[in-house]
């Protein structure tokens, strides 16, 4: 009887494989628990610090829209935004990958979108009692600041359904025996064979990102010099 | 101090009195709409107030301005919370905690400290001097935020 030795790569291919790097995961949970703690503390009155939230929103948006361009390969604008013929070969089956696949990555667009959106809201925005305001208030007239609030409340709403929207599908993958949240933990997934890992970006660039979200965030926190004083 | 003390009780009761005369129909409605459009009228002389005590020189014209609207406004806000203009007659932001009988005299001190700060505000603005002015706008959001957290509900648009 001949002994059984595996062949080629085999056994390696059912091993995790790099999917996610560090910086994705943690803006993702980030903005997870930013996004809670910003319904909370403004529903609690805690506005000072639902303010802060939002601004710790806006520097992640930040980094993480730089590290689209530099970051790793799953992380890279330029590796999942593809077009109406990807995500068509998409839903026939006909797609191997690691990272966003076409379709989600349209979820992932609309959700980074409907973020911007909310904070941009947000700056300009002051509370129906005039104590507190967003940093950029004195760009727009008191009229426009409470506009401003209302759209910012109402808009939560569509940030909630995407977010329902990304749960249910991650809950459907999930039944059909894909661990989507598990890659988002740890980084890794078991690759089908033939399908390439990620490619790590160069680790320094994190900082010249993160560096870039905090410089812009303060700027804007300061008013946004000269263009508010 | 017997006699302080039962003088404040006497205010705070007679405070009181003035938010429970009870009403209904008509009359209840007029008062809330008063309330409503009151509330936000302070609203916005308050914003104004905080665009100005907000930059490096505060333009005293609109400080003084404001703050005798809200002054003038405070004191009609005695007769903004009878008995029977809860939510549970029309659409409003008032929780209906205000007349539970245990908040009857924390919310009668609780409009009385507002209808002070103002008065101060008013009074200090009008005397010119806009630092003093600033310390009295922060008192004054203080005396709005310690009522509205405690019985204002988010249904009031």
């Amino acid at each position: 009887m001949p002994r059984q030795i595996p062949v080629g790569d085999a056994p390696l291919s059912r091993e995790a494989q790099p999917v996610w790097d560090l910086p994705v995961r943690l803006v993702h949970w980030l903005l997870a628990g930013l996004i809670a703690f910003s319904w909370w503390s403004v529903h609690n009155h805690h506005t000072d610090w639902h303010i802060w939230s939002g601004c710790a929103i806006l520097t992640l948006l930040i980094f993480r829209l730089l590290w689209g361009f530099v970051g790793s390969s799953t992380a890279r604008f330029a590796n999942f935004l593809r077009g109406p013929r990807a995500i068509g070969e998409y839903l026939h089956g006909r797609w191997s990958g690691i990272g966003h696949n076409p379709l989600g990555a349209l979820s992932v667009i609309a959700l980074f979108l409907s973020l911007a959106i909310q904070v941009g809201l947000g700056l300009v925005a002051e509370d129906e009692d005039g104590l507190y305001t967003g940093p950029l208030y004195r760009l727009v007239s008191i009229d426009t600041s409470d506009k401003a609030r209302d759209i910012h409340e109402l808009w939560f709403n569509v940030i909630l359904g995407l977010i329902a929207l990304h749960v249910l599908a991650i809950i459907i993958y999930r039944l059909r025996g894909k661990y989507l949240t598990k890659a988002m933990i740890t980084g890794r997934a078991v690759l089908e064979p033939g399908v390439l890992p990620m490619r790590r970006a160069r680790w320094w660039l994190v900082f010249i990102c993160l560096a870039a979200g905090i410089g812009v965030t303060r700027w804007i926190i300061a008013g946004a010099p000269p263009f508010s004083s | 101090m017997r006699l302080v003390l039962f003088a404040i009780a006497s205010v705070a009761a007679l405070s009181a009195a003035a938010t429970t005369a009870a009403v209904s129909g008509r009359k209840a409605a007029q008062v809330m709409h008063a309330r409503h459009e009151g509330m936000e009228s302070i609203g916005k002389a308050f914003k104004a107030l905080h665009r100005e005590f907000d930059s490096a020189s505060p333009f005293a014209p609109t400080v003084k301005s404001s703050s005798g609207q809200i002054a003038s406004l405070s004191k009609q806000s005695s007769g903004w919370f009878p008995a029977g203009t809860g939510p549970e007659v029309g659409k409003t932001g008032a929780k209906p905690e205000i007349w539970l009988p245990q908040n009857k005299a924390d919310f009668a001190a609780k409009v009385s400290a507002f209808q002070k700060a103002a008065l101060a505000l008013n009074a200090t603005a009008a005397g010119g001097d806009m630092n003093a002015a600033k310390a009295r706008y922060a008192d004054l959001g203080g005396t709005c935020k310690a009522c509205h957290d405690k019985y204002r509900s988010e249904m009031h648009h």
